[in-house]
């Protein structure tokens, strides 16, 4: 098993001015679960390609383990993918394709029969290795495809959007799958996604890509309650945080946000943060995630400071909760989550309570979120 | 030769040396021999042509721009002789290599001569293994020089990914053509009596094509581009199956960048399009472009791309898009606001299909 090391790696293709990866630098621990991910043209594929040696590094080295692999060709590298496409060939039934890359590599043939049959028992597929791909449905196929991965005991298991082509029932149960088969196996995996419910579920630790940057890499605690910016506040969570730009005043000894729809205390503690700072009198975006409504009438009494109005434009009741499209606040739409029973419904007005401990701060022109700087 | 190799070569030489590829008649044209060999020279005005490598009717040379005294071109051949390039042919070959580079040898001379109905000759040692069924696919590795693997090496490879009667067979440089039974077809099969139907044997083909690709990039990386086409019998049309697939990666790396497996049946308006003259289609894109922007905003030119893949199903656009479908409306309705056309109907679809095909290859330009 082994670490994956990226120092200042670039990828530029030919004819191009702009950078696809641009000074990505990230040490990933021995037996880490880590995700890449972004939208799409983040650069999240072609780094993983980097890593996996089907694209050239440009500048930089990459590590695997204590040996820089720039040069090293992608059968040399001891590294296992899963594509999106999962190319299972065709001519071959379930057992001859885990068993292929072991085959190409010379292994004893009792050895080939031991991982393969292990992998197919793992991956619950033992019944199904006399059978053709075609025979396959799709979530056995993609069973297939990460049993022809594990069969090679990697150091590392490169896989890019490997549960994209399989629907959402399917892919919550091979989320689960994949993370639990991870732990077992105790390998470093490098998982590319542009599902930021993989991510949060999957990784112990998520970077968040954007134009060949690297925004953010952390744990999806700290993703979620400490974005350091803009970007990565709105790419993680659905529905994703609203923004809403207004001033900070200062007004009998308080410091308050003022916007359409707002005028609300911000607490003593992240006050004084923005004071030390400068950002009094000074127009921020403010950043509250649609959970930090709050309709309860006991919540609404206790916060008499974080008051809002509004009128219900559009109600999404998903029976355990309900988002609430909101009128009234800020320029755009606001979305708030609320109890799924609360009874609320389309053009009622209604009172809600925001939870200014959780809220953000970010700078108008830099982005950067103001408490995390 | 690799760059490094010719810069190492210009250092020595103390002049610019560069890497050439010239027809027969062109090496005849600056006064060379009529049966060029490596190592052969020719005394330009400023520059000296020694040929490096005989690749069928192409001479590979280097262009040394200085006057070679005798000494230092014998000296230079005598070096590009014993393997200033990678081996072509012969030293150290197995008798299996020789005979395919022989017919391959024969396959370009016949394809660069424009005889599509050649039958593969009796001197061809590897003839009595053409007369069956056959699927020819045809590879073309551009790994980097010293990771590019060895004839022995891919074709170990292939044979074990297909099967032990296949033919690995060198073309030109990074180009090969890969000859397997078309029992590998009913092997993919997995309800054995079925006759397969033609639409079930391009999908085999394609899958297959993925799979080799997936295996190769794998193995040895780099940019690997793939075209297969449905079964032949070798003996009476290889020439006319290398011709077609050529040009199928030809037209698939010109009008769709970015893809690497290339099936002949889904390229017939690009192989119509290329045939229309240049300016004819300059002006088409500059009649028919409403809005000369419209198609240099990346997301629209993807989503139109994803929409034609998905024969115009808006659901399944979206599906693939990983996007909302009511976004994918808002997103074709602006493009009918600001181009006109409406991707929705048959006859602008046509039309936004055409134009988009032509306005990646002149916007590459």
């Amino acid at each position: 098993m082994a670490g994956v090391r990226l120092e200042n790696v670039y990828k530029k293709y030919a004819g191009t001015d702009k950078a696809s990866v641009t000074d990505f630098n990230l040490d990933i621990q021995d037996k880490e679960f880590l995700v890449l991910v972004g939208p799409s043209g983040c650069g999240k594929s072609t780094t993983l390609r980097m890593i996996a040696g089907l694209e050239e590094i440009s500048e930089g080295k990459l590590y695997i383990g204590d040996r820089v692999v720039n040069d090293v060709a992608p059968k040399d590298r001891d590294i296992a993918m899963v594509f999106q496409s999962y190319a299972l060939y065709p001519h071959m039934n379930v057992y001859q394709n885990m068993a292929f890359g072991l085959k190409l590599r010379k292994f004893r043939k009792d050895e080939i029969d031991r991982r393969v049959r292990e992998a197919a028992r793992t991956l619950e597929i033992e019944h199904l290795l006399d059978r053709k791909p075609k025979a396959l449905s799709g979530g056995q196929r993609q069973r297939v495809a990460l049993g022809r991965a594990i069969v090679r005991e990697p150091q590392v298991f490169l896989m890019d959007e490997p549960l994209s082509n399989l629907d959402a029932k399917l892919r919550t149960q091979m989320r689960a799958n994949i993370s639990k088969l991870m732990k077992r196996l105790e390998t470093t995996c490098i998982y590319v996604t542009h599902d930021q419910t993989e991510a949060m579920t999957m990784g112990d630790r998520i970077v968040v890509m954007k134009d060949g940057f690297i925004q953010q890499a952390a744990t999806p605690d700290v993703l979620y309650n400490h974005p350091v910016n803009l970007f990565v506040a709105g790419f993680i969570g659905a529905p994703a945080m609203n923004f809403i730009t207004g001033q900070l005043v200062e007004e009998g000894g308080a410091v308050r946000f003022r916007a359409t729809g707002f005028n609300v205390e911000v607490p003593e503690g992240k006050a004084k943060a923005l004071r030390a700072k400068g950002y009094i009198g000074r127009e921020i975006i403010l950043g509250i995630r649609p959970e930090d409504f709050h309709e309860e009438p006991v919540f609404i009494e206790a916060s008499p400071n974080s008051i809002v109005n509004a009128t219900i434009e559009v109600s999404e009741n998903l029976g355990h909760e309900m988002f609430l499209y909101l009128n009234g606040l800020g320029k755009d739409n606001v979305i708030a989550r609320v109890d799924g029973r609360s009874g609320l419904r389309e053009n009622q007005n209604v009172k809600l309570a925001i939870d200014m401990n959780k809220i953000h701060v970010f700078d108008k022109d830099s982005e950067l979120n103001i408490f995390e700087a | 030769m690799n760059k490094t190799k010719l810069q190492l070569l210009g250092q020595l030489l103390n002049a610019s040396v560069v890497a050439k590829v010239l027809t027969g008649v062109e090496w005849e044209k600056e006064g060379g021999n009529k049966h060029p060999e490596v190592g052969d020279a020719i005394q330009l005005k400023s520059a000296c042509l020694m040929v490096t490598r005989v690749n069928g009717a192409e001479l590979h040379c280097i262009e040394v721009a200085a006057t070679l005294t005798q000494v230092e071109k014998q000296l230079l051949g005598w070096a590009v002789q014993q393997g200033g390039t990678r081996p072509n042919s012969s030293s150290g070959a197995s008798d299996l290599e020789r005979q395919a580079r022989r017919l391959g040898e024969w396959i370009q001379q016949s394809v660069t001569a424009g005889e599509w109905r050649a039958e593969v000759p009796d001197r061809m040692e590897l003839r009595n293994r053409l007369f069956d069924g056959m699927v020819p696919f045809l590879l073309l590795c551009e790994q980097l020089e010293d990771k590019e693997p060895s004839y022995v090496e891919l074709e170990k490879t292939i044979r074990s990914f297909i099967s032990d009667e296949t033919l690995l067979i060198p073309l030109r440089e990074h180009e090969w053509l890969i000859l397997s039974s078309d029992r590998v077809l009913m092997e993919a099969d997995s309800e054995d009596d079925e006759v397969l139907g033609h639409e079930e044997t391009k999908e085999l083909l394609a899958t297959l094509a993925e799979g080799l690709h997936q295996l190769i990039t794998g193995e040895w990386g780099g940019e690997c581009h793939i075209a297969v086409g449905e079964p032949i019998i070798p003996s009476e049309s290889v020439i006319r199956i290398v011709g077609t697939l050529r040009e199928t990666i030809f037209l698939g790396r010109k009008f769709h960048v970015g893809m690497q497996i290339h099936l002949p049946w889904l390229v017939h308006l690009e192989r119509l399009l290329s045939g229309i003259p240049e300016m004819v289609r300059s002006r088409f894109v500059e009649e028919m472009m409403g809005r000369p922007d419209l198609f240099t905003d990346s997301e629209t030119v993807s989503t139109l791309d994803a929409f034609f893949s998905m024969d115009c199903n808006v659901s399944e656009t979206a599906k693939k898009l990983f996007i909302h479908r009511n976004t994918l409306l808002y997103r074709l309705d602006k493009i009918k606001h600001e181009a006109g056309l409406d991707v929705r109907s048959f006859n602008d679809a046509v039309l936004v299909r055409i134009l988009l095909l032509l306005y990646k290859v002149t916007k590459r330009k």
